[in-house]
């Protein structure tokens, strides 16, 4: 079948036009990849288009980039997967968030950093015995597999909203990166990574919006990562951030009254002392003033609330806690 | 009538009831019933805060809501993409594993409720395709929208994670909003930061990035030509609305891009007064919008 | 110019590992790898690693015969020895430093049984061992700061007075050529997987440090011995882990038998048997007509939904995405792939090449441990006791040498005018490097795969000689500097055409049947003649000179091979 290729090319040497877009149609059988498509445009068609690509199954890493938009593996992507009136169109870009080096192969530098930057490294200050290994049980191992399933392949970070507006976001995969330490029973630095991560452009910055999640090829779930992470640092005495304070009032405020207290969400969020804070809170709360969008100030209590409560008190107190 | 038990969510009976009044007065053009009652006492979804602090916590209580609605024999229908999202993520963790269901269910019972996973809860948006039809929907519209030109705002929970929301069994629900604008006669404003993220949840930890985000896609649309940003979220409209004067200051931008709710922009297809419908209760002014509507014809 | 101590090339698991041992020793160290360090090929490696831990009711001498057994006899016994008693240690430290292994019911490190071994000693992560140990291992380069010139392609190799001195290498991101010199150099490139098309091989195995040390006057080993992995995908030659049938996965041929049960197959250890013999067993059924569209059927469907999630999680991913088949529900059409060179850079078992201050370490290295065959899970331990060796050892004899002295202006002079000539040749009938790749791979997976003879063995020889010629007037379509991958394709192709060179020759050179070099026409195993290695030097220019080396026997003498 015909597979039309439409790739962002960028050749920092060339003193005609920067960024341009390159059109190749190939044939191709019905099980080929995008990645199959791109080297046989490479070895057959265009030996100057440039990619990283190496294993061709998903375990190195190299080959995520936009299709059609989101950031995925090339080399486990399917091109009848965007079939559409028997037409099969591509329009293949490099990753996102990362500076561009040529065509699809961007700069990962800063993708490192940040990765190095948790200390990605096991810190057990009593290791076991010469010839003895950390006696530990399956399930309190093996559960870290689905993170240690990570391929460093950069989709998360290319399509993570918040590095689109802050570079200085650690980003999902450090993110995820530091979580599986944290979750190791061996790993014994937990209070000293947690208090690393609480700071800004950490753990609290993450914006929930599941994009990481959804462009993930390896099932890793960044987001869900991180969510715990917070939950950690929750538990362990960690609460001195906005963000655990909003999830902490938030949480009251479902525990008293059933549902969200909107008004009283920033105002305890920021503590009512915080004036410089608080005071940042006026334009808006003059906007919607004058449009009457001001959420109650006295804020009741839903007609079942004690049943809420009673079920709040069962399960908080079946928090699982970390080993 | 098509029966619904209704669940509002909390910011729609909070800071934004324009949503809710608007919703009552379409929903009843469309033949929807919205029935109050048996929520009354449903607690807040948790929003993914409270699931950060307790994911189980979380599931029971939506279990507890869904327990609720199977006691009607009603389908479920919500106004707010995250209400739609974080429902939808903890009935997939109940319905897929029995045990876990079950566990809960023992929680649930000293609350004389069982949940046996048969509620799929329904944004309004999906209501409109899978149960009243989207051709019933054109009917019921009055006015052209001509001339006018609108962009898409989902709100991320409405679309992600796509398994758990099915999106690949129900392809409608991939485009629905652009759909229903082209419905209205409007012109389709397509651009690509309408699945981003609005902001809202780091509103209150990292209000730069959230009011960046803001700036991003509401300059994005207006480059675009857009006249106003329909979204069926209500935390999002809070943040394109509520902070939108802020990121125009940042941006040193005038943006003033007014952005509806999912039943206001229905609503103004079918005719109903903008008043009617709250326009007058946005921070953005819709003024623009009301008085192009009065010298159509 | 830089400057290091000890500088290793290639940055997978036998590199890394090598330099964390360097480094413990105090040594200035520094890697160079062509891709990010957790792109290398060690991720392949599913499976897992074998130890025999001897308070745990195993024996070092147990796993060594098994290895010895599997290799068809021409391992050398001494260096099968140290890897044996070694690998325990190394498994444990592996755990020390953060990888994860599924563990028993004690909390201990579980094993899993693996093909040619009759005890269950490999250790495991799921089935993406490699992967977790190439990360954990990249985790301890980051903690103890070696230094990784990231994306950085290897030209040459540095001899002077009969001495290694560092390596010419281009920088990918600039395009810019630097001299570096080095006290040791250790090659830990990997393998050639890309000289055969199909292989499971990664795109990068293009044994690029087997080629700098055959250009530099080393000999290669062992060549001939190539092994054919039995269970690879068709479409696209993917790996389907050994882990499959260690967790008891059959194979049957079109009328669901298993054909492993075969007299002259392995009647006793079935599908477990070594990979040789499994791959020529498959091979035969599809040639008899036995097979199902040129492959033959894994079947592991009777091993439960539960256990393939949680121990062959990704092969099941594998079979989804490339063969389009739910492995739990319906069995795999698989076929022998080429998989793995045994043979490679000759070393000791410290790894130093007959080149003084040369090493190497992993696939591209011949110790030699693995002989005919290699088992399952006997590389991944490969490349960590004698990365490790090698970097230990480095860093003594570094200790000991001054900084050699070397006139870099004339070696980068020399180096930018080659690469200036190749990227201005512009003759329209020249070559590119993708049309000369898939000749010389189709003929390699042609004449010299599970079976072989003499004429196609010839055939491939005088076949890749034309490819040589052909080779010298070949274009780089892309002029430029800047991450010119056309460029190190074309560099890389001149390397896979002498590898593929020396295959041919040893595998023309050797007059007998053994381990995964089954000849049709001389089916039979020979001790009188061939119990001992085929070395190919490199001589000038074209030309090279075949020697012999006797295998060391401790304390197994050759017998039958039976499984």
């Amino acid at each position: 079948m015909k597979v039309e290729y439409k790739v962002k090319r960028y050749n920092p040497e060339s003193d005609v036009a920067l960024e341009s877009f390159d059109t190749y149609v190939v044939e191709l059988d019905q099980a080929a990849t995008v990645l199959d498509g791109l080297i046989k445009i490479r070895e057959e068609v265009d030996n100057t288009l440039t990619l990283r690509c190496s294993c061709r199954s998903a375990i190195c890493g190299s080959c995520a980039m936009r299709i059609n938009g989101q950031a995925m593996l090339a080399c486990n992507t399917k091109v009848s997967d965007f079939e559409e009136n028997g037409n099969i169109k591509l329009l293949v870009e490099p990753p996102g968030n990362m500076p561009v080096i040529k065509d699809l192969v961007v700069d990962f530098v800063p993708f490192w950093s940040k990765v190095k930057s948790v200390d990605p490294w096991l810190k057990s200050s009593h290791p076991p015995k010469y010839m003895e290994e950390h006696i530990a049980s399956n399930e309190s191992m093996l559960h870290l597999s689905g993170v240690m399933g990570c391929i460093m392949c950069g989709a998360c970070v290319s399509d993570c909203t918040v590095l689109e507006v802050d570079k200085s976001f650690l980003g999902p995969a450090a993110l995820a990166k530091a979580y599986r330490f944290v979750s190791d029973p061996r790993d014994d630095s937990t209070k000293f990574r947690l208090k690393a991560l609480e700071k800004p452009s950490g753990m609290w910055d993450c914006t929930r919006c599941m994009q990481c999640v959804e462009v993930c090829p390896k099932g890793v779930d960044p987001m869900g990562r991180i969510m715990k992470l917070r939950d950690f640092a929750i538990q362990d005495g960690y609460k001195n951030t906005y963000g655990a304070k909003h999830t902490a009032v938030f949480t009251d405020s479902v525990k008293n009254t059933g549902w969200l207290n909107e008004f009283q969400l920033p105002l305890r969020t920021f503590g009512i002392f915080n004036v410089f804070k608080l005071l940042g809170l006026l334009p808006i709360l003059l906007d919607a003033l004058v449009s009457r969008k001001v959420p109650p100030v006295f804020h009741h209590k839903l007609p079942s609330v004690s049943s809420i409560q009673r079920i709040f008190k069962k399960v908080d107190l079946q928090i699982t806690k970390r080993e | 009538m098509k029966k619904f038990a209704f669940y509002p969510g909390c910011v729609s009976r909070g800071a934004c009831p324009e949503l809710f009044d608007s919703t009552l007065t379409v929903c009843e053009r469309l033949g929807i019933e919205l029935i109050h009652e048996p929520l009354e006492g449903a607690s807040c979804t948790g929003a993914g805060v409270l699931q950060e602090k307790n994911q189980k916590l979380g599931d029971t209580l939506n279990a507890r809501t869904f327990a609720m609605v199977e006691k009607t024999g009603l389908p479920l229908l919500t106004i707010c993409s995250t209400c739609q999202g974080v429902m939808a993520q903890a009935n997939y963790r109940l319905r897929s594993d029995k045990n876990y269901l079950d566990e809960i269910n023992r929680d649930l019972a000293d609350e004389n409720l069982q949940y046996s996973g048969s509620v799929e809860p329904k944004h309004l948006l999906w209501v409109l395709f899978e149960d009243i039809g989207v051709d019933y929907v054109k009917s019921q519209f009055t006015r052209s929208l001509e001339g006018f030109k609108f962009a898409p705002f989902y709100g991320c929970y409405i679309v992600r994670p796509s398994d758990v929301l099915a999106l690949d069994v129900n392809p409608d629900r991939k485009n629905s909003l652009e759909q229903i604008i082209e419905a209205t006669g409007a012109e389709l404003v397509d651009f690509p930061g309408k699945t981003a993220c609005c902001g809202f949840p780091i509103l209150l930890i990292n209000e730069t990035n959230s009011t960046k985000m803001v700036g991003n896609h509401t300059l994005s649309a207006k480059r675009k030509g857009a006249d106003a940003m329909v979204t069926p979220c209500p935390l999002c409209h809070l943040n394109l609305d509520g902070y939108q004067p802020s990121a125009s200051l940042l941006r040193r931008e005038k943006i003033n891009l007014p952005i509806l709710h999912l039943p206001q922009l229905l609503g103004l297809a079918m005719g109903i007064e903008p008043t009617e419908l709250k326009l007058n209760r946005h921070i953005v002014s819709t003024k623009k919008i009301i008085s192009t509507l009065s010298v159509t014809p | 110019m830089l400057k290091h101590d000890v500088l290793i090339i290639g940055a997978g698991l036998a590199g890394m590992r090598a330099a964390v041992a360097a480094k413990d020793l105090g040594a200035d160290v520094a890697l160079v790898s062509k891709v990010h360090p957790v792109r290398s090929h060690s991720n392949a490696a599913q499976g897992g690693i074998n130890a025999a831990l001897g308070h745990r009711g195993d024996k070092w001498e147990d796993h060594a015969y098994d290895t010895i057994k599997g290799s068809d006899y021409i391992a050398d016994q001494d260096a099968v020895e140290i890897m044996a008693k070694e690998a325990g240690s190394e498994v444990i430290s592996m755990e020390h430093m953060g990888v994860i292994f599924n563990r028993d019911d004690q909390g201990k490190l579980g094993t899993r049984a693996f093909g040619g071994q009759r005890k269950a000693r490999t250790f495991f992560v799921a089935d993406f061992t490699g992967q977790a140990l190439l990360h954990v291992l990249y985790e301890q380069i980051v903690k103890s700061d070696v230094l990784v010139y990231e994306e950085w392609f290897v030209l040459s190799l540095i001899v002077q007075d009969g001495e290694c001195s560092g390596a010419v290498m281009i920088d990918m991101k600039s395009g810019k050529i630097e001299v570096c010199i080095a006290k040791t150099v250790i090659l830990a490139t990997g393998g050639l997987g890309r000289v055969f098309e199909p292989s499971t091989n990664a795109l990068i195995c293009t044994g690029d440090g087997m080629a700098l040390a055959y250009r530099a006057g080393v000999p290669m080993m062992d060549m001939e011995m190539v092994q054919y992995h039995p269970t690879t995908l068709k479409n696209n030659g993917a790996l389907m882990s050994e882990s499959a049938r260690g967790e008891g996965a059959y194979l049957r041929n079109i009328d669901g038998e298993r054909f492993m049960a075969k007299e002259g197959n392995a009647p006793k250890m079935m599908e477990l048997a070594s990979r040789d013999v499994v791959s020529r067993s498959e091979q035969k059924e599809i040639n008899e007509g036995r097979g199902v569209d040129g492959c033959v059927l894994l079947d592991c469907t009777h091993l439960g939904e539960k256990l393939i999630n949680e121990k062959l999680p990704q092969i099941r991913d594998l079979a989804k995405d490339f063969a389009n088949v739910d492995m739990a529900k319906e069995p795999v059409p698989v076929r022998p792939g080429m998989h793995y060179q045994m043979g490679g850079i000759k070393t000791d078992v410290n790894g130093l090449t007959t080149l003084p201050n040369l090493y190497a370490a992993g696939e591209c290295a011949c110790v030699s441990v693995h002989g005919g065959n290699r088992l399952g899970a006997n590389s991944l331990l490969d490349t960590l006791v004698f990365g490790r060796r090698a970097g230990e050892h480095a860093a003594e004899v570094s200790k000991n040498r001054s900084n050699p002295k070397i006139s870099s202006t004339d070696v980068l002079k020399k180096h930018e005018e080659d690469i200036e000539k190749l990227l201005s040749n512009n003759d329209k009938n020249g070559f590119v490097f993708g049309s000369i790749r898939k000749e010389m791979g189709t003929l390699m997976n042609q004449y010299l795969a599970v079976f072989r003879d003499e004429t196609g063995m010839q055939t491939a020889l005088e076949k890749l000689s034309e490819l040589k010629l052909k080779y010298k007037n070949i274009i780089v379509p892309d002029k430029g500097r800047v991450f010119n991958t056309a460029l190190i394709f074309t560099l890389e192709l001149g390397f896979m055409l002498d590898c593929a060179e020396t295959i041919a020759i040893s595998a023309l050179e050797r007059k007998e049947s053994r381990g995964a070099h089954a000849r049709t026409d001389m089916p039979d195993r020979d001790d009188k003649n061939w119990l001992k290695h085929v070395l190919v030097y490199k001589e000038n220019d074209d030309a090279y000179r075949v020697d012999y080396l006797p295998v060391v026997i401790t304390q197994w003498k050759p017998e039958e091979r039976k499984y």
